[in-house]
């Protein structure tokens, strides 16, 4: 990384160099970041740091955390990125980064009983919550509720085993296929569809007496 | 179709996968088994609650911290990378070093073992072989003295020991004879 000569291919008018970028595919990004134009990196950065915020953080349940790990993510990414081999989906390299930082971290919480999915979960202030969120048109008692639902929802999830919550949230969330969870969490297809199954029948039976 | 080829298919029933065959066969059975209805439903609300969880979004200075981790990442690199340079160039060095000192030694050492091998000489031991005294009688006289003259004598001996001839062997000759008395 650090010795490639870096240069600028891309003339540096700003907005149009942000323009090109942003109509790139995550492959052709890569190649402008490998051929020296740093901006590129941003771009990534732009594109894949809310996902993957969101992803750490319903497999973690610690949001200070899960922005650490993201962070963490993205200079691994930095440093080896010439490593990345092109053939392959950039996503599905950059989810795998992750997950395996995260699973990293849910094992270190193992080893220290103190710290606990829900404990962290719930250290989730109001003030951290997006603006997006609070939607000023709801009554107090609607929103309230909505938030109810979002807490029960959420400790729902991580009540689940952390193999099958790595696998749902991958689905469900992120919206990967099977074929792509296989390879971020290094599973095979029938045990990514297996735990999936298990994971949806679980989350249902968990969630069912609070929403009924 | 049973409830259990329904469980198994129900994955892919959600996802939308299925053939479309499948999928009129699975609705069927959902329109005749209620239990299976009931799960198909309970499973759908549970994951539209998930799917439409609020986003969180990154916190105000993520990006700033970001880049301050990348800037002491890109650092650290390049500390490392010199590091690495300087300790190849120390190792050559070093290498180079230990190479010369090797010679020099192998140079020294050979040196002093060639000058210890040049003091020491070992020679094979000198045996000393004493000859017996020959003690044959000597019966002719005068052609003794000239063969010892011919034997490389310096010639004043020789004519010292000439004159002395008659005495010596004179004597000789008396002692022989008492031997043989």
């Amino acid at each position: 990384m650090a010795n490639i000569v870096r240069k600028q291919l891309i003339p540096a008018v700003g907005p149009t160099v942000r323009e090109r970028l942003q109509a790139m595919d995550d492959s052709a990004v890569v190649t402008a970041f490998l051929g020296g134009e740093e901006r590129a990196f941003s771009e990534l950065v732009t594109r894949y740091q809310t996902r993957l915020l969101n992803f750490v953080y319903r497999t973690i349940g610690d949001r200070e955390k899960a922005e650490d790990l993201v962070q963490e993510v993205f200079i691994r990414v930095y440093r080896h990125l010439h490593r990345f081999d092109r053939s392959k989906k950039f996503s599905t390299w950059v989810y795998t980064i992750a997950s395996n930082l995260a699973k990293n971290e849910l094992r270190n919480r193992s080893r220290n009983p103190l710290v606990l999915f829900q404990t962290v979960q719930k250290n989730f202030q109001d003030e951290d919550r997006p603006l997006q969120f609070e939607d000023t048109t709801s009554r107090p008692d609607d929103m309230y509720r909505k938030r109810h639902l979002r807490e029960v929802v959420e400790e729902s999830v991580a009540k689940l085993p952390e193999h099958h919550r790595h696998v749902f949230v991958l689905r469900e969330l992120e919206g990967k296929s099977y074929e792509e969870i296989a390879e971020i969490t290094e599973c095979n297809l029938g045990t990514v569809k297996s735990r999936l199954n298990r994971a949806r029948n679980s989350f249902a039976e968990i969630i069912a007496p609070y929403v009924d | 179709m049973d409830c259990r080829e329904f469980s198994e298919k129900h994955l892919a029933f959600v996802d939308d996968t299925l053939a479309g065959i499948e999928l009129v066969r699975m609705q069927r059975h959902m329109a005749q088994c209620e239990p299976c209805a009931r799960q198909d439903a309970k499973i759908r609300r549970a994951l539209l609650l998930f799917r439409n969880l609020p986003p969180i979004e990154p916190s105000m200075g993520f990006n700033d911290r970001l880049k301050a981790r990348l800037q002491e990442a890109h650092e650290n690199d390049m500390l490392l990378e010199t590091t690495r340079r300087n300790l190849t160039r120390g190792a050559v060095a070093a290498t180079f070093a230990t190479l010369a000192s090797a010679l020099m030694l192998a140079y020294i050492g050979n040196t002093v073992y060639q000058t210890e091998m040049t003091r020491d000489v070992v020679m094979p031991p000198v045996v000393a072989v004493a000859t017996e005294p020959d003690l044959t009688p000597i019966t002719i006289s005068t052609p003794a003295i000239v063969a010892s003259a011919s034997a490389g004598l310096a010639i004043w001996p020789v004519a010292l020991f000439a004159e002395e001839a008659p005495v010596r062997f004179a004597h000789s000759r008396f002692e022989l004879a008492k031997l043989n008395r």
